[in-house]
């Protein structure tokens, strides 16, 4: 093999990782912008303007951060909770209309989530789920479901049912086999099905617009205005915490998983 | 034992049963149901006034040409970084997890990112000037809420390339050491190999990732919300003006720009039902 090749693939390689890695760069610094006008290509002072509004307490960043994080949570944890169950019935079971279910579990990856929305929000106004936290959670975990089930149907099939019947035959209780046999060796399963929901619960702008109607307030909520005023220096602070908090709460569920799994991998988006 | 299984569904069922009526509601809205205005006649008013009405019509142009663009622009982007991924060893690693990481940020800041950058007081447009490019900050091409879309078009492609990438690098690279290293053994070169074996054995997973890609941005609202035209407005943006309107007589408009987004992704439901099935059918054959 000859090395130019090899070199040039390694340039294209590489400078596409900038042009990730770059942006967030670029958001970095703008949020400690005092003045940077055009056509300066560095910025002319430096002010801790965004950061002020983001800690300083005249405004509810922090609460709503936490909050949002929080509902989140909530979503991915229930996300887990039943991608796993279904998983279990579609990978063990034979049932009428199981090619049914299975089709329609993927349905909502490819329904645009606006389609459904307003018919659920007519809906939820009636039920009295509309502008409540309960209502956008629910919508929050129709959208992120599908990719739990994936994961989970593909993790459940890989590790099969033996080792539980194994257990089961040498007299453990079900509370036992489950804590001691299968939990264990879904973990990368449930790791990655939960980071999904969470970051698909976490960025969800219009269904939270909608469906929580201003009451609900996430934090991508109230980092739109912002933008949409052309607060750049603001706009980064939030999107800097935005981007920080979620990858904090992704090493938070690794590092919980470890604690209770020995596996030394990393699961990040495994 | 048919109990347990169903058991195990029903909260999933339940959702689904939403997800179902959500759509069903809206559909017969857009139909001209309304009993609560005193509309109860099922009509095709609504879509027939779409077709006729330029605004409406153009929104769906808009939504389309954005959403092909940039859709066919990530597969190829994100097959062409897979492919020199699988050939140069990186299939695994450090540098994937790098790539990965836009599927964690969020449209919201994605679009953040365009302006900071595509804006005409963007950077790029800063780093023009200086090389002497262009002369002033109209000389650079409006990218950003303009008709050509293309602010849009590159903040879908940024966010989605990875997820192609993460589609497909897995699958291609096993296919390459398995079937592509035997035909290298027999003669044909790296490149010849690529195209002749590797490629076409990874077609399914490339047209999932399309498809996926395809209904989503088709879909959603945020992007071409913050950073689109306001003439021609793409559709789901049309859709949410008419569904807020204070007249409520608006909102069969919105039902029925949803049932045309309803029937688009419909058909690559189909299309995304049709290729699973091709895969089990090739699966049990080999």
């Amino acid at each position: 093999m000859n090395n130019r090749k090899y070199v040039l693939s390694k340039v294209i390689i590489y400078s596409f990782v900038i042009s990730i890695l770059l942006p967030l760069a670029i958001v970095a610094l703008w949020s400690f912008v005092g003045r940077w006008s055009w056509p300066h290509l560095l910025p002319e002072t430096i002010s801790l303007r965004g950061m002020e509004e983001l800690f300083g307490g005249y405004s509810s960043a922090l609460k709503t951060l936490g909050s949002s994080v929080l509902l989140s949570i909530t979503v991915a944890v229930f996300a887990v909770i039943i991608g796993t169950m279904t998983a279990r019935a579609l990978v063990f079971y034979d049932f009428p209309g199981k090619s049914i279910i299975q089709f329609g579990t993927i349905l909502p990856i490819i329904i645009p989530s606006i389609v459904f929305a307003m018919g659920t929000h007519v809906l939820f106004i009636k039920m009295g789920l509309a502008d409540s936290v309960p209502g956008v959670i629910i919508v929050h975990l129709i959208c992120a479901l599908p990719y739990s089930i994936k994961i989970m149907t593909d993790i459940t099939a890989a590790f099969g049912q033996r080792l539980e019947e194994q257990a089961a035959v040498l007299g453990a209780a079900p509370s036992q086999i489950m804590t001691a046999v299968t939990l264990p060796a879904l973990t990368p399963g449930l790791v990655s099905s939960a980071c999904m929901a969470y970051i698909i619960s976490y960025s969800q702008y219009f269904l939270t617009l909608l469906i929580g109607g201003g009451n609900v307030k996430t934090f991508s909520l109230i980092m739109v205005p912002y933008l949409q005023n052309g607060d750049r220096t603001i706009a980064s602070a939030y999107s800097m915490i935005y981007v920080i908090s979620t990858l904090l709460v992704f090493v938070i569920f690794e590092l919980a998983v470890k604690r209770f799994s020995n596996d030394e991998s990393g699961y990040f988006f495994a | 034992m048919i109990k347990k299984p169903f058991l195990l569904l029903l909260p999933v069922i339940v959702l689904s049963l939403l997800f179902v009526i959500g759509i069903l509601n809206g559909l017969i809205q857009s139909f001209g149901i309304m009993p609560s205005l005193g509309l109860t006649v099922p009509t095709l008013k609504y879509y027939s006034e779409i077709f006729s009405r330029p605004d409406l019509l153009s929104a769906i142009g808009m939504s389309l040409y954005i959403t092909l663009l940039s859709s066919i622009g990530a597969v190829v982007l994100g097959v062409f970084i897979c492919a020199l991924l699988v050939m140069s060893g990186k299939a695994k690693g450090r540098t994937l997890q790098l790539i990965k990481i836009p599927i964690a940020i969020p449209h919201t800041v994605v679009a953040l990112f365009v302006i900071l950058i595509f804006a005409q007081s963007g950077l790029l447009a800063r780093v023009f000037y200086h090389l002497d490019i262009i002369a002033s900050q109209d000389a650079f091409p409006a990218l950003l809420y303009a008709r050509n879309g293309l602010g849009i078009i590159l903040a879908y492609i940024w966010k989605e390339v990875p997820f192609v990438v993460f589609f497909v690098v897995s699958i291609m690279a096993n296919i390459n050491t398995s079937l592509g290293e035997a035909a290298q053994n027999l003669g044909a070169s790296r490149w010849r190999t690529f195209i002749d074996i590797t490629l076409p054995l990874c077609m399914p997973s490339i047209k999932n990732a399309f498809l996926i890609i395809f209904a989503f941005s088709l879909g959603a609202y945020e992007l071409p919300f913050l950073l689109g035209s306001t003439v021609p407005r793409a559709l789901p943006v049309q859709a949410y003006i008419e569904y807020t309107h204070p007249d409520l007589l608006h909102r069969p408009y919105a039902m029925a720009l949803n049932g045309i987004l309803f029937i688009i992704s419909f058909i690559i439901a189909f299309l995304y039902y049709r290729l699973l099935q091709h895969n089990v059918v090739k699966v049990n054959k080999s």
